[in-house]
C-alpha cells in the first residue's frame, strides 16, 4: 500500500470534521472521493498531505508510520526531518492552482527539484518539458501563470507536482474553479494519468468522470466513509440510503 | 552674498542631507523586514513588545524623538553628548522608519494568499526557503507603491534634523536667510527637495515597471 490512514479523527474547534476514517490506496490504484460539500473529504486529503495536523488516528506512507497516536490518545508525528521525507511521497494538485505568479511556467516546475531534491538545472528541465510536452503545452514554458487559461494553470499545477516523482497524487477538486469547457481538458490528463498507472485520489463532483476512471469510488459524509466500492456498484446500485439521496441530486 | 555664494554654502548641507538620507533607507529597510517579522513571532511577549515599539514610533512626534535620542542620554545618565549629534539622528530616523516599513512589509505579507505557502509546503520547500523564495519577491512587487510614498516622505523628513542644530539643508537655508534677509534660500532649499523626490519617483517608477513581468 502507498498510504494507509487508519481511524482517522479531526475537528476544527471542537467541530467533529473526521469522525474514525480508515482508507488505504494501493499501487496503481485511482481512487475517486465524493460527497456533500462540507463533508470532510478535502480535509481528508490535507491530513494525507500533511496540510492539516490529525487529532487521532495514524498514516502511514509505503507501511511506515507518519502519524500514530500515543498512550494518552494524542497524535504523534515523526520528526520535521523524517516528515519531509513523508512529504516527498506525495503530491497535491489544488483547486485555486496556487501556482507561483512570479515564476514562469519552467520555474515552476523546476525550483522544487533544484531547491528541494538537489537535482541539476538540465536534469530538472528535461523532466519538466517532458512533462509539459505530456500536458499539451509546451509552447508556454516561457510564459507566466497569468497568461494562461484556467485549465492550462491546472494542467501547469498538475506537472509541477508529477515533477517531484511522487509515489502518490492527490487532486482536491481540481477542476471546480475552471468553467465547463475547459474541465474536459485537465479530465483528460488524469484520465491519461490514469492510462499510465498513476496512483491517484481524486476528490471530485464530476460523476461521470469518476465513474469512468477510477477503481473504487468512495462517499463521504458527515465526516464519516458511508460507502465505498467498485464505480459501477456505488454508482448504479448504492445500497445506503445516504449515497442514494446524493446521487438523485445529480440524476436531475 | 551672491547667489552662486549661497548655493556654493548649501550644497554642503545637500550631501548631509543625502547621506543622511541613503543611511536611514539602507539601515531602516532590512530592520522594518526584522521588526515585521518580529511583530509576527508565535512568541505573545515578542508580538506585544514589537506592537508597543510601533506604537511608540508612530504615535509619538518625530522631532520628539529626535530631541529625545539627542539629550536622553545625557539627561537619564548624565553622559557626555559631545559627537553623538549625528549618530541619535541616524537612530532617531532609522527606528522610526523601521517601524513604518515593519507594518508596510506586515501588510504585504498578510496579502499573500495562504494558497501559496501551502503549495511550497506539499512540495517540500523549508519555511525559510518559502519565504525567501516565494513569498518575498511578491511581498517587494506588491508594497511598492506605499515604500515609494515613505521615501518620497523621508526626504523631507531629513529636514526634521535642524531641530539638533544638523547642518543639513534645512538648516543653512535657514540661516543663511535670517542673516542674509532674503527668501532665496528657501527657494534653493525647495527646489533640491523637489528634485530629489522627481529622482526618488522615477528611481521606484523604474523598479515598478521591472516588477510588472507578472500580475
Amino acid at each position: 500500500m502507498i498510504i494507509e490512514m487508519n481511524h482517522i479523527k479531526k475537528h476544527f474547534d471542537g467541530l467533529g470534521v473526521l469522525h474514525d476514517i480508515s482508507f488505504g490506496v494501493d499501487k496503481g490504484e485511482v481512487v475517486s472521493v465524493i460527497g456533500p460539500s462540507g463533508s470532510g473529504k478535502s480535509t481528508l486529503l490535507r491530513c494525507a498531505t500533511f496540510l492539516e495536523d490529525i487529532d487521532g488516528g495514524e498514516i502511514l506512507y509505503m507501511g511506515q508510520r507518519a502519524a500514530y497516536t500515543d498512550a494518552d490518545g494524542k497524535a504523534v508525528y515523526v520528526a520535521p526531518k523524517e516528515l519531509r521525507r513523508f512529504r516527498s511521497y506525495c503530491g497535491l494538485v489544488f483547486q485555486q492552482f496556487n501556482l507561483f505568479p512570479h515564476y514562469n511556467i519552467l520555474k515552476n516546475l523546476t525550483d522544487a527539484p533544484m531547491k528541494v531534491q538537489g537535482k541539476s538545472k538540465a536534469e530538472a528541465e528535461s523532466i519538466a518539458m517532458e512533462l509539459l510536452r505530456k500536458m499539451g503545452i509546451e509552447d508556454k514554458a516561457k510564459a507566466y501563470p497569468f497568461q494562461l487559461s484556467g485549465g492550462q494553470q491546472q494542467r501547469v499545477a498538475i506537472a509541477r507536482a508529477l515533477a517531484m516523482k511522487p509515489e502518490i497524487l492527490f487532486f482536491d477538486e481540481p477542476t471546480s474553479a475552471l468553467d465547463p469547457e475547459l474541465t474536459g481538458e485537465v479530465l483528460k490528463v488524469i484520465r491519461q494519468l490514469a492510462e499510465e498507472k498513476m496512483t491517484m485520489v481524486v476528490v471530485t463532483h464530476e460523476m461521470p468522470f469518476a465513474k469512468a476512471v477510477s477503481n473504487r469510488v468512495i462517499f463521504m459524509a458527515d465526516g464519516v466513509i458511508v460507502e465505498q466500492g467498485d464505480p459501477l456498484d456505488v454508482f448504479d446500485a448504492p445500497k445506503e440510503e445516504r449515497t442514494k439521496q446524493f446521487l438523485r441530486v445529480f440524476e436531475q | 552674498m551672491t547667489f552662486s555664494k549661497m548655493l556654493s554654502t548649501m550644497s554642503a548641507g545637500m550631501l548631509r542631507t543625502c547621506g543622511l538620507f541613503a543611511l536611514t533607507l539602507l539601515l531602516s529597510l532590512p530592520l522594518g523586514m526584522l521588526v515585521a517579522l518580529l511583530r509576527k513571532s508565535r512568541l505573545k511577549i515578542v508580538q506585544m513588545l514589537t506592537r508597543g515599539f510601533i506604537s511608540v514610533m508612530r504615535g509619538t512626534p518625530l522631532m520628539l524623538q529626535l530631541l529625545a535620542w539627542y539629550f536622553g542620554p545625557y539627561y537619564l545618565f548624565g553622559w557626555s553628548i559631545r559627537g553623538w549629534r549625528f549618530p541619535a539622528l541616524l537612530v532617531g530616523f532609522v527606528l522610526n522608519y523601521a517601524a513604518y516599513f515593519a507594518e508596510i512589509y506586515r501588510g504585504g505579507i498578510e496579502s499573500i494568499p495562504v494558497g501559496q505557502y501551502e503549495a511550497a509546503e506539499v512540495l517540500g520547500y523549508t519555511k525559510a526557503q518559502t519565504f525567501m523564495r516565494i513569498i518575498l519577491p511578491q511581498v517587494i512587487k506588491r508594497i511598492m507603491p506605499s515604500v515609494t510614498n515613505e521615501v518620497i516622505t523621508l526626504v523631507k523628513d531629513t529636514s526634521l534634523a535642524f531641530t539638533l542644530a544638523y547642518q543639513e539643508v534645512f538648516s543653512l537655508a535657514k540661516q543663511i536667510s535670517a542673516s542674509q534677509t532674503s527668501f532665496m534660500p528657501f527657494v534653493i532649499a525647495g527646489v533640491f527637495y523637489f528634485v530629489a523626490n522627481y529622482a526618488v519617483e522615477f528611481g521606484m517608477g523604474r523598479i515598478e515597471k521591472a516588477l510588472d513581468y507578472y500580475k
